[in-house]
């Protein structure tokens, strides 16, 4: 069953590209970006429009980027070079000015090399490693600032309190209701499995922010109205799914599991609903949006060297236990250090609180696409037996 | 078939030569005398460290076969014999440091530690067996990166690697405080992997901030990460460091970073060069000090010196042929193989990272911490890349460079992503030949065929 909202919201994707260059006609400015830490409500309430860019599970755009970056860098960010090598894609192709901040040093570099390149307008934001600390604060606050400065500049007007205050609004109500929307992946008999939510949130990038809110809400409306059951499915295999970003375009994994029977109930990602946590903007000005952006979930770029302070951690295991999930699929993009590192010491603690973990090592190719199926294979038979004996690894 | 390549041994008749130099007086009071040293590097160390003497063609950290330049003598000396300081330091309850980055050694210094790199863990478990021929020597560290790589994962470069080995060896480190984010992204994700799953050594965060607009922010922050660190050294030793211990440090090091220089505009200024690939490589010491900093300037004075009077009277260095194409290295932890770069025609005359921290002036008077801070950020390899690569053209053309090579360690996605559009913006601005070459031997002892073909094919396109 498809919804129709989902429908209309995929029919909003397919013609915002058009509407988008008729604003830009119209003297919008387009702000593309890249990275987890870019005010989208400062963009916005300047007036210029706000466009999350990136995307995955392109092997042309993998190769063609690593003409310009190299190869030891991962798929993601060798096809989103390969994006401004191609500059096919419509909201790279209208962004006025492309945003990056560096908490991926990836990224960061996506950005220094993209810019000689491409010669784009280029803003980048520092974020902090440690987030926990007066001096680290003040430093995101004056980045902050900063980027409001230079954003100022090429909208040629000042920051306007009361229209921050209304895209600080808006943008807490997408991250409300989209957290709803996940929720309602718990309700057995929901009408959309995760990969289309996961649409719905991709959506988001692109579309006006306005029109998106209301989609969203017309969305939870029609999901309220169709689910009953919180039961959970029999045989249901239950999953949670963590690691690197999953771009719009990349479906091998969530394909893969889906293939094999596997419910993603939720996921820990910053390409899925990470952003929508945890988020709390105390008053609408720049500096509080920068103290709740950093407050955040820790992102899985900012390594956590305290392990007292590992709230990503922390986050993950209460999930699963939220949740009712059997395991986590860890997946991780080949040269992903961020992710990769994670895996050995991530595995181990998972295991000494009875969560099974599989890691997915992989890229864009198809080429491993049996190799992952028969390890996801014998990861769900592993759990369907737990399942059983109702014992947990 | 295998080939057996004799040891390096140091001629006799240098001997009067090398006892002619003054005795080496370390800071705990140890004294070495000429004849010491002599005895080590030709008895002592053969036995101890066969493989440091081996001839293979491969070994890139062959000894110079320069035995007229006595200061390469000594430099080699203070080389091998750092691992017995490290043991007495530890014996003597000195905290080791774990660092990594461009930051330098005087904070650590000043706060009465010793900072050592990745590279130190596995040297330290392999220190454990001396004897070792140059076979074994390799198959011994492969056999410990191998470990590391298990315990953390195979697409970490060779040299962060070793960070894994603290959780499964008893290593003696005190503290891991290395600066996060300054040219290496594997660093601080391999000391998180530590971290999440033990506790046993305190690690203290040094955030280096990479956006790079010229924000006073930037370096206020930057400073406090720094007041964060020596507090946290002083958790670790139980001592007050106080302003003047910094600033003594950094009048010190200051001096060895100033002696390097002097060292290199010498070197670059011959009309040929002074010294052979591997005698050229004298910046380290001014970066490491070889642990004690007041002999690694009386060993960088010795140094200068000598290179004065070579340049004055025109020695060309050992093993170089006349007119060797000059190569300028940039990139990230590794260089070529320097014996090998001369023996095809090549001399190596400078690369860019530990050169970027000896370029480095700390201002001696006023409030330590904001001089440090000022001066780690603005390193000229930490710069922007676009700022990087006009620092790095500077220098090429500084040093009569005739080709650069950009290379990376596979598994070192920071330095890589930014290869090609550095050796673009060299070529662009000096129309010199630029290559950029993808390597795994960092910190190997073989199968370095494939890095040499291209060295050598890069040297034989420039003669």
């Amino acid at each position: 069953m498809t919804l129709s909202t989902l429908e209309k919201i995929r029919n909003a994707v397919k013609q915002r590209p058009g509407i988008l260059e008729s604003e830009k006609n119209n003297g919008k400015i387009v702000v593309g970006w890249f990275g987890y830490f870019i005010p989208e409500e400062i963009i916005h309430a300047l007036g210029m429009i706000p466009v999350r860019l990136g995307r995955g599970g392109d092997e042309r755009l993998v190769e063609l980027g690593a003409r310009y970056i190299s190869s030891q860098n991962c798929a993601f960010i060798r096809a989103s070079m390969g994006m401004f090598a191609d500059d096919s894609d419509p909201y790279l192709r209208n962004a006025d000015v492309v945003a990056f901040d560096n908490a991926c040093m990836q990224i960061f570099r996506l950005g220094e090399v993209s810019k000689y390149y491409f010669k784009k307008k280029t803003l980048f934001i520092g974020v902090p490693r440690n987030p926990y600390s007066i001096a680290s604060q003040t430093y995101f606050r004056n980045e902050f600032e900063n980027f409001t400065r230079n954003l100022e500049l090429l909208a040629h007007k000042k920051l306007d309190p009361l229209d921050l205050a209304d895209s600080v609004d808006l943008f807490q109500n997408i991250r409300d209701v989209t957290k709803e929307i996940v929720q309602s992946l718990l309700v057995s008999n929901f009408p959309l499995s995760w990969k289309e939510v996961t649409e719905v949130i991709h959506a988001g990038y692109y579309l006006d922010k306005r029109n998106y809110l209301s989609l969203l809400q017309e969305l939870l409306r029609e999901i309220e109205s169709s689910t009953k059951s919180t039961a959970q499915k029999p045989q249901e295999i239950r999953i949670i799914l963590s690691g690197s970003v999953v771009a719009p375009g990349d479906h091998k994994i969530v394909d893969l599991i889906e293939q094999m029977k596997g419910t993603i109930v939720r996921d820990d990602l910053w390409s899925g609903l990470n952003p929508s946590l945890q988020m709390h903007i105390e008053h609408p000005s720049v500096s509080s949006i920068a103290d709740a952006y950093l407050s955040r979930i820790p992102h899985y770029t900012l390594p956590c060297i305290e392990k007292d302070d590992d709230f990503r951690f922390e986050h993950l295991k209460s999930t699963v236990l939220e949740t009712r999930a059997q395991g986590v699929i860890y997946h991780t993009i080949r040269y992903c250090d961020s992710a990769t590192f994670k895996t050995t010491g991530l595995k181990n603690r998972l295991r000494n609180v009875g969560i099974p973990m599989l890691e997915i090592h992989t890229e864009y190719s198809d080429s491993d696409v049996e190799a992952i199926r028969t390890r996801v294979e014998a990861f769900f038979e592993i759990l369907k037996m737990q399942n059983e004996s109702g014992v947990r690894a | 078939m295998s080939v057996e390549y004799p040891p390096f041994i140091y001629p006799e008749e240098i001997k009067p030569l090398i006892l002619e130099t003054d005795d080496i007086l370390f800071s705990d009071g140890t004294r070495v005398t000429p004849e010491d040293i002599w005895h080590f590097m030709t008895v002592t160390g053969p036995k101890r460290f066969p493989f440091a003497f081996s001839t293979n063609p491969a070994f890139g950290h062959q000894l110079s076969r320069d035995v007229t330049l006595i200061s390469g003598i000594r430099r080699n000396y203070l080389g091998m014999t750092g691992i017995d300081r490290l043991r007495k330091f530890v014996r003597n309850g000195t905290p080791l440091i774990l660092i990594q980055g461009g930051i330098t050694s005087d904070i650590y210094q000043a706060a009465g530690c010793i900072s050592v790199g990745p590279m130190f863990l596995r040297g330290w478990i392999m220190s454990s067996q001396e004897g070792r021929a140059y076979k074994n020597a390799n198959l011994t560290g492969a056999s410990i990166l191998e470990e590391a790589r298990q315990n953390l994962t195979f697409e970490c470069c060779n040299l962060i690697a070793n960070v894994a080995l603290l959780k499964t060896h008893d290593l003696p480190i005190a503290g891991i405080a290395p600066c996060l984010c300054s040219r290496c992204s594997d660093m601080a994700y391999a000391v998180e992997a530590y971290r999440s799953e033990s506790d046993k050594i305190p690690t203290v965060l040094i955030d280096y901030p990479t956006n790079h607009e010229d924000a006073i922010w930037r370096t206020e922050y930057l400073k406090q990460g720094l007041h964060s660190l020596v507090n946290q050294l002083e958790k670790i030793t139980g001592n007050e460091v106080t302003d003047d211990d910094l600033r003594e440090e950094i009048i010190i090091q200051n001096t060895a970073r100033s002696l390097v220089r002097e060292c290199e505009q010498i070197w670059w200024s011959g009309k040929v060069p002074p010294t052979n690939s591997i005698d050229g490589g004298f910046a380290h010491l001014g970066m490491m000090g070889a642990f004690d900093f007041p002999v690694a300037n009386q060993v960088l004075k010795e140094t200068r010196d000598e290179l004065h009077s070579r340049v004055k009277d025109g020695v060309k260095g050992y093993g170089l042929v006349d007119d060797p194409a000059r190569l300028f290295i940039c990139g990230s932890c590794v260089m070529p193989n320097p014996n090998f770069v001369d023996t095809k025609g090549g001399v190596l005359v400078g690369s860019d990272d530990v050169w970027s921290s000896i370029c480095m002036d700390i201002k001696e008077s006023g409030d330590p911490y904001e001089n440090l801070a000022t001066a780690y950020a603005s390193l000229p390899y930490e710069r922007s890349t676009e700022e990087r690569a006009k620092w790095t053209i500077e220098q090429v053309k500084a040093s009569r460079s005739d080709g650069v090579v950009f290379m990376y360690n596979w598994g070192c996605n920071y330095q890589s992503a930014i290869a090609g559009m550095i050796t673009d913006i060299i070529k662009e601005d000096t129309g010199l030949p630029a290559i950029t070459i993808e390597v795994g031997e960092l910190t190997r002892m073989e199968s370095l065929e494939q890095s040499h073909n291209r060295i050598e094919s890069f040297i034989e396109m420039l003669r």
